[in-house]
């Protein structure tokens, strides 16, 4: 079957694309225009030698298409991994459809219809993963029992340690020594060198500030 | 995953010789004469309706009769057009004209047939004839549409199968009013619009299971 149809296929002459013509038209685009021109004439070369199982000029034809199938995919996708895999369907469905290519007709708008095509596909299919499915966080789910709702316990930890950090260094320090490392008002002293009085005063004010912060940020939210 | 380069690599080494399509009009041509071959052989073995001299007078019946073949040959066309993906989809449009020309026209022979509607005019064996004249023309058709256009499937599955639908429809119709004689307007209304109804929706159904498959990678060791 492959020789029989490979005879079939018409002798290739080239014609202008589109494209050509229109940068013939406009001088001030000449330049940029007749090197997409050239780009697809280069282009139909390759996809016709493929259609005809040249697998050299087809490897070069996709190595060359897949910058620009990038730079196409990611108009619409901002993952990278989004990016790959539409670049990816798009090539796996030029080698589908292959034979559906005319080389008489400029290969870029051919290329631009199937990459817009996976394009919305997967825009499509994300849009309905994304109202089907909920992602889980698992720091929104509890249960009844205390020792289920470790992300509670998180979350309020959380809170006290920023707020401990907002503390003037005195009061810091003084719940620190005293209250996290559980230390004793002689052993803080001796630690920190600062006297026994100053301690108590500095964890009084202390406690008083984080019962401001907490009860501040409790009606915040 | 795999990678866009070995990606590639795996294309490249499996790249088989294919054929092109020929030209558009090219196999839409092919497809309504194969079309006009089944209403030949349908009209040989099965005979024109009784009245057709008749009714070919009318003036709205050979409207609508135009009409359909006209819808039939558009929007095949317009299939094979818009299956290609460099190819606008406005012609998708092509067959509206003749569509709505043809629906006016059963519109109003309904109106006027309404009136001398007999229910006795209604027999099961013609029914069932007319039924096979249906299935005789729009499975084949259909069977051969989907087969030349199943390249499609991964670029415009829907508009495809409606526009081929359409097509088969508005041929179907007219063999439908070419070989039976019924004077029950509401049967051919069914007919035309159940046929096109269930075709377009099949059509649409199936063009959307077809955008799931995805083209596969060539296995190395196939052909």
């Amino acid at each position: 079957m492959a020789s029989g149809s490979h005879d079939r296929i018409p002798p290739l002459t080239l014609v202008p694309s589109a494209s050509n013509a229109e940068a013939e038209s406009s001088d001030s685009e000449s330049t940029g225009g007749n090197e997409v021109a050239a780009r697809d004439l280069d282009w139909s070369i390759l996809m016709a030698r493929a259609q005809g199982g040249d697998g050299e000029a087809y490897r070069r034809l996709l190595t060359d298409i897949v910058p620009y199938l990038h730079s196409l995919a990611r108009r619409h996708h901002r993952d990278p991994g989004d990016v790959e895999d539409t670049v990816q369907d798009v090539l796996l469905t030029v080698h589908a459809i292959r034979h559906t290519y005319d080389p008489h007709r400029p290969f870029g708008p051919w290329l631009v219809a199937i990459t817009k095509r996976r394009i919305i596909d997967r825009l499509r299919r994300q849009g309905r993963t994304r109202t089907r499915e909920v992602a889980l966080d698992f720091e929104d789910v509890t249960f009844s029992t205390p020792g289920a709702n470790l992300g509670e316990a998180d979350w309020n930890k959380r809170v006290l340690r920023d707020a401990i950090e907002r503390l003037p260094p005195g009061q810091r320090d003084a719940v620190r020594l005293l209250k996290l490392q559980e230390m004793s008002l002689q052993q803080a002293a001796a630690a920190s060198g600062i006297s026994v009085a100053a301690l108590k005063v500095a964890m009084h004010r202390a406690i008083k500030n984080l019962r401001k912060m907490l009860t501040k940020s409790g009606d915040g939210t | 995953m795999i990678t866009t380069p070995d990606l590639i690599e795996a294309l490249a080494t499996n790249v088989t010789p294919v054929r092109r399509l020929r030209p558009p009009l090219a196999r839409a041509a092919f497809w309504l004469s194969v079309a006009a071959a089944i209403l030949v052989l349908l009209g040989v073995s099965h005979g024109a309706r009784p009245d057709l001299a008749q009714r070919l007078q009318e003036p709205i019946f050979v409207a609508g009769m135009a009409a359909s073949l006209l819808t039939g040959v558009l929007a095949a066309i317009g299939a094979f057009l818009v299956s290609l993906p460099d190819r606008s989809r406005g012609w998708l449009l092509l067959p509206l004209p003749a569509l709505v020309v043809w629906i006016s026209t059963i519109g109003y022979g309904c109106l006027t047939d309404w009136i001398d509607f007999d229910a006795g005019s209604l027999r099961m064996g013609e029914a069932a004839r007319c039924f096979a004249t249906l299935v005789l023309t729009s499975v084949p058709l259909s069977l051969l549409m989907f087969v030349m256009l199943r390249h499609a499937a991964p670029l415009r599955p829907t508009p495809v199968a409606l526009i081929s639908s359409l097509a088969v429809a508005a041929i179907t119709a007219s063999a439908l009013s070419l070989f039976h004689a019924f004077d029950a307007t509401i049967m051919i209304l069914m007919w035309n619009f159940g046929s096109a109804a269930v075709l377009v929706g099949l059509g649409a159904l199936l063009g959307r299971k077809i955008s799931s498959w995805s083209p596969q990678l060539p296995a190395p060791s196939s052909r």
